[in-house]
């Protein structure tokens, strides 16, 4: 008696167990299949990769129960001054600092969630773009096409309502013109801000 | 892709021996951040360089010597040294500028 009430114990719980799974999302609660957002931070790039004050915008669009389509338009803005030269062997060759230049990239990627606890929902992200940099004391324009790899955090303040912190690796070629020809790009960009429900 | 990411961070990581402040070939001062020693017998190539009182006022590798005021220009000990900056350029002793010394640059002439 005692073995068959144990025995139903195990299978309820199991059971229940299952139920969890199922009805446990591992996207936040308050999403739904489409959101927007917008956020702000800071690049940092180097030689012909443009850094500084990162705005960015985001579209979301939910692709499976654990992943979203991002997309992305990126604008960069950093100071500086002229960086370019040519060496000794008379080469035109790129040094600017790492807030320099300025980007506009649009870019298209997944993020996936790994399921939160509480508010907190952390979320790594992939995708690739097409960016256009520009070095306006150096005539130096390029087209260039960055990977970016990063995560973050997503946390819901409000009904329809998150906060959005994440950092990104930037890596990439571009193309450029006086004579730079094909050029590394990598970057670092922290940014963090709100997104909404649609 | 773990090849594709080393070739960018190695060319991304290439150093530079010369810059807009000292070394960079120029024919105007826009070419450098200062001032350009315009190419001849003594600059081959032009050479990019900033104004300076005392060698403190160089980068490490350069040293401030007695010519048009005081202008930086990268230390040798030998011609070996100065092979970087092309042909033309050899270790030469001229007069420091600020500390009544001589001094081995990398100058043509």
């Amino acid at each position: 008696m005692s073995r068959g009430l144990a025995l139903a114990l195990v299978l309820a719980a199991g059971t229940a167990h299952a139920d969890d799974a199922v009805t446990t999302s591992v996207t936040p609660p308050d999403m739904s299949d489409q959101g927007i957002g917008a956020e702000i931070g800071a690049a940092i790039g180097g030689r012909v990769t443009p850094g500084g004050l990162r705005l960015a915008g985001h579209y979301l669009y939910q692709l499976s129960d654990q992943d979203y389509f991002d997309g992305t338009a990126t604008f960069t803005y950093g100071g500086g001054s002229a960086g370019c030269f040519r060496d000794r062997m008379n080469n035109f060759v790129c040094d600017h600092g790492l807030a320099s230049g300025g980007g506009v990239e649009i870019a298209a990627g997944v993020r996936r969630f790994f399921g939160g606890r509480d508010q907190f929902w952390p979320f790594a992200r992939a995708g690739v773009g097409l960016a256009i940099v520009r070095y306006q004391d150096d005539s130096v324009t390029g087209l260039a096409i960055p990977v970016h790899l990063g995560g973050g955090v997503r946390a819901e303040v409000a009904d329809g309502v998150a906060i959005v912190g994440e950092g990104s690796l930037d890596l990439g070629f571009g193309v450029f013109n006086h004579s730079l020809g094909l050029q590394p790009q990598v970057g670092l960009a922290i940014t963090a801000g709100a997104e909404f429900r649609l | 892709m773990r090849y594709l990411v080393l070739a960018i961070a190695l060319a991304a990581c290439q150093s530079l021996d010369v810059s807009r402040d000292v070394g960079a070939r120029c024919d105007l001062a826009s070419d450098c951040n200062e001032r350009c020693l315009v190419p001849s017998g003594d600059w081959p190539g032009g050479f990019c360089t900033i104004t300076c009182d005392t060698a403190a006022s160089c980068p490490s590798d350069a040293t401030c010597i007695d010519e048009q005021g005081g202008v930086c220009a990268f230390k040798c000990v030998g011609n070996g040294d100065c092979t970087f900056l092309g042909a033309g350029y050899t270790c030469q002793m001229v007069d420091s500028h600020g500390a009544g010394i001589k001094v081995g640059v990398c100058r043509g002439g």
